[in-house]
């Protein structure tokens, strides 16, 4: 029996996820026949609810819906700060009688995926609901990890930078640890909470430990602003991949992800996008290929 | 349940369906494209007993579970495996071949599946069994064996690679 | 250099000054104890006086960059050697504030061109503004180890947090400048009769503790060694004490001047009576005191805080806080608690000399064989007028100005230089 919501990593086990990542293999391949489209979801709508705005995340959905011969809706949201739950609950009226089939939902609250899931029989994909989680982010990136990395267990993924209010942190650890990853945390003080992941607040502590990949997250300016660390200069300094640390990451053939934006000269320096076990442009690509995994295999419950 | 056919029966069917592909071949390159799953296993056997004939042959494998027509009435999608055409379709002169033909709807999900890689010049079916109730004109090729069912019955068809035995048995819903 | 130093009593932290001779031979000390003087030697006659370790500053306001008509760092060094002080701590709020590896750089390398090494804090947060976190890694490479954003305190509890959470990897520690921004008011003197009978809004004790106890609290929760800056009340000294008790990572300062003065000092609204945190009183001078006797203070600091005379002859309120205190520190802690017998040499060499030292992570300045020269002479037999001529800061805005207290400073040896002899 499918399941018929995506909310996050940690309702799911280990051979579901497994089931997925294999799944996407050949949604993959469809990427290079010159018909890209498969008539799987012909007929179904798929409803694109962003409260948080996005282009990256919105458009691999989109891109995904659409191959898989779907009918995509963008449904216009107010990005303006409304009084949170009303927006919602009105939403969900119109949603109803849309009789919409897949439903895709970024959310700057916590639980509101979760919370439309419970009301509407359409299947809920969570796109990212404020610092909780991401789940589809988190399958690509397994995915990509897998691509590169096809014995997972036992190999060490080291997350570096503002790991408190990275929902993508959290999905990626989760998955990557039901896949028998070993996890570690890298980052300021004040920015890496104590989980019952290693920790690290300095980087060659954390290189010492003996990453296959390091997945770079965005350094947010708000957080700046918020007083969690001092600069973006400092930032690269201490915590980034300047042009130094690169020699030495591709000198011992570690690879590098990012869930993108990607900020120049903060988490990164221009280098690592040209250092080919730079994993960025892959981690794009799988998007699509997970994204449509996990709408093929969600049965929604509509009448 | 009873066996239709054993090991010895399938052999037969499969040789049998090998000469007729290599007699209306000539001298042409043979491609042969198995539905998933099991039509691949088909296509296998009959690919290694045309190329003992001398043909040559190009062999590729499709799920069509992306085409299927009763998707949203499953109440979970088949698990999906990789397609796998690496010549040209375009042009050329495709035998799909399944283990067992009946209603036709997984031939016609196959042959969506199938031009959306390219244009074939012609497409033609091969199947190791035919058991008739067909519910969409579609009409076989080449066939191994045919087989008498009721509607309603259920034919069970297990092969080495794929099942670990080869024999069809039929199940009769009485 | 070959200078014997006969006839004096050698003080350090442990016990009474004990009657011994030092020989100094190009800035080491070759020998002490009792002994004749050797051949070839300059013999500086001790009979009645002590030699004891330099003393140190772990707090002083040297005005530069910014401020220059108040002090600079050349003059503060001199004032401190005048006052038998040989090493220093500067605070950060200078203008610009001394919140990056630039301006860091930048004082130190004035200081280097000093006869006495300067050692500088950074500020926790840029520009002092309490609202974006300074680079504090970039300051730590610079040379910086203590962060305050002494002049005033960090108003937000989470910066205070995440940037302590931030700073534990860089193996810093915090000061804590501690006011509670609402309670202040015109910082101008203690709330209490004298405030109420000078017609001036005080500042309530309470002020500073609310705040002690809250940056102590984030500090021991985030595993942060902090050192509260000059604590001015008795419940001050309490909670300190309490906190200690507890195995929290605080230590403290007193500076002397509020163990010796109270609100009833500043009388006739004398400016030279007003600094921040304010004078007490007499019961906050006996807690103090007594928590500097017990060890709740890790050391005493001046707060060495300069102004022009033109400044502090405004009106009470509008005259800057502080008192300039480097030339007198010393002599005025003999001329109040070691003639009166309330503490000995021995306290004054841990507190003033050892302890600051050890905070800092340098090596304890000590009069013993084999050690580097890091030692004054004092004799308890003279006296001090402390004249503006006298003293070395470019300011004079002490209460002292023009007194004449017990006992001298007579020669101070760092390294192989004599820095001062009268």
């Amino acid at each position: 029996m499918a399941r018929k919501d995506f909310l996050d990593i940690v309702s799911l086990d280990r051979e579901e996820i497994i089931h997925l990542l294999d799944q996407a293999v050949p949604f993959k391949e469809l990427f290079t026949r010159s018909v890209k489209k498969v008539p799987a979801l012909k007929g179904k709508t798929v409803l694109m609810l962003f409260y948080e705005p996005s282009t990256r995340t919105l458009s691999s959905f989109e891109v995904a819906a659409k191959r898989l011969s779907a009918d995509v809706t963008i449904f216009d949201v107010p990005h303006s700060s409304v009084t949170k739950g009303e927006s919602v609950r009105d939403t969900i009226d119109t949603l109803q009688a849309m009789r919409a089939d897949y439903i895709v939902v970024r959310h700057q609250l916590a639980g509101q995926p979760a919370a439309i899931a419970r009301q509407t029989g359409a299947s809920v994909i969570n796109a990212g609901d404020g610092a909780h989680a991401h789940p589809t982010q988190g399958l690509l990136d397994a995915f990509t990890f897998r691509e590169v990395c096809p014995e997972m267990a036992g190999r060490k993924v080291v997350i570096m930078g503002d790991v408190l209010h990275s929902r993508v942190a959290r999905s990626t650890s989760t998955i990557l640890d039901k896949l028998g990853v070993e996890v570690a945390f890298c980052g300021p003080g004040s920015l890496v909470p104590r989980t019952r992941f290693k920790r690290f607040t300095n980087y060659e502590e954390a290189m010492k430990w003996g990453p296959d990949v390091v997945y770079l997250l965005r350094v947010q300016k708000e957080r700046m602003d918020q007083s969690f660390f001092p600069s973006d200069r400092e930032y690269h300094n201490v915590y980034g991949i300047t042009e130094e640390r690169l020699k030495r990451i591709a000198g011992e053939g570690i690879y590098v992800m990012h869930p993108g934006p990607i900020n120049r000269g903060v988490e990164l320096c221009d280098g690592v996008l040209d250092y080919e076990r730079c994993l960025i442009s892959r981690q794009v690509e799988n998007g699509i290929a997970a994204r449509m995994s996990v709408l093929y295999d969600l049965k929604p419950q509509v009448s | 349940m009873s066996l239709a056919l054993n090991q010895s029966a399938i052999a037969t069917a499969v040789s049998r369906l090998a000469d007729q592909i290599f007699q209306a071949a000539g001298h042409e390159t043979i491609d042969l494209v198995g539905i998933r799953s099991r039509g691949d296993e088909v296509a296998e056997r009959v690919a290694a007993e045309l190329r003992g004939k001398g043909a040559q042959v190009r062999f590729g494998v499709l799920d069509i579970s992306l085409y299927r027509d009763d998707l949203a009435h499953l109440s979970s999608n088949p698990k999906l495996q990789s397609s796998e055409i690496d010549f040209p379709i375009d042009e050329s002169r495709v035998i799909l071949v399944d283990d067992v033909l009946f209603t036709g709807r997984t031939i016609r999900a196959a042959f969506d599946a199938l031009f959306d890689y390219g244009r074939p010049r012609v497409v033609e079916l091969a199947v190791l069994i035919d058991r008739g109730h067909r519910e969409l004109p579609i009409s076989p090729t080449y066939v191994g064996e045919y087989l008498q069912t009721a509607r309603l019955d259920h034919v069970v068809v297990s092969l080495e690679k794929t099942d670990g035995k080869d024999a069809v048995e039929i199940i009769s819903k009485q | 250099m070959n200078l014997f130093l006969q006839g004096g009593e050698v003080a350090t932290e442990d016990g009474a000054p004990t009657r011994a001779d030092v020989w100094i031979v190009d800035g080491t000390i070759k020998a002490v104890g009792v002994r004749d003087a050797p051949e070839g030697t300059r013999v500086v006659d001790c009979a009645g006086k002590i030699v004891m370790p330099a003393m140190f500053d772990a707090h002083v306001h040297f005005r530069e960059p910014g401020q220059e008509q108040k002090e600079t760092i050349r003059d503060g060094t001199e004032a401190a050697i005048n006052g038998g002080i040989t090493g220093v701590v500067m605070m950060p709020n200078t203008a610009p504030s001394i919140d990056s590896a630039t301006v860091v750089n930048r004082v130190l390398e004035i200081g280097k061109k000093c006869r006495i090494p300067v050692l500088t804090s950074g500020c926790i947060t840029v520009g002092r503004k309490g609202v974006e976190m300074a680079p504090i890694a970039g300051m730590k490479k610079a040379g910086v180890l203590m962060l305050t954003d002494d002049g005033d305190a960090v108003p937000n509890a989470a910066l205070l947090k995440r940037a302590m959470e931030y700073a534990l990897e860089f193996d810093m520690f915090f000061a804590s400048h501690c006011e509670d921004p609402q309670l202040a008011g015109p910082r101008a003197l203690n709330e209490g009769p004298v405030s109420y009978r000078l017609g001036i809004q005080g500042t309530p004790a309470l002020a500073e503790e609310i705040c002690m106890d809250r940056d102590i609290r984030i500090a021991h929760a985030t595993g942060m060694h902090l050192h509260i800056q000059h604590v001015s009340s008795a419940i001050g000294m309490e909670t300190i004490r309490w906190w200690k008790s507890r195995g929290a990572k605080v230590t403290a300062e007193v500076a002397p001047h509020h163990l010796m003065f109270r609100d009833e000092d500043i009388g006739d609204y004398d400016t030279h009576y007003k600094m921040n945190p304010p004078l007490r009183t007499a019961e906050d001078n006996a807690a103090l005191l007594q928590g500097l006797k017990e060890g709740v203070f890790d050391l005493i600091a001046t707060d060495h805080a300069p102004h022009t005379e033109f400044e502090k002859s405004q009106a009470f309120v509008d005259a800057p806080n502080g008192l300039s205190g480097l030339d007198t520190a010393l002599v005025s802690l003999y001329d109040r608690f070691i003639c009166n017998g309330d503490f000995g040499w021995d306290l004054l060499v841990k507190r003033y000399s050892a302890e600051p030292r050890r905070m800092m992570r340098l090596e304890v300045a000590e009069v013993a064989e084999g050690k580097g020269a890091d030692l004054l002479v004092f004799d308890p037999r003279k006296e001090t007028t402390f004249t503006k001529e006298f003293m070395k800061s470019k300011s004079s805005n002490t209460p002292f100005l023009n007194k004449t207290l017990k006992g001298s400073v007579e020669m101070v040896v760092l390294g192989d230089e004599i820095l001062l002899e009268r």
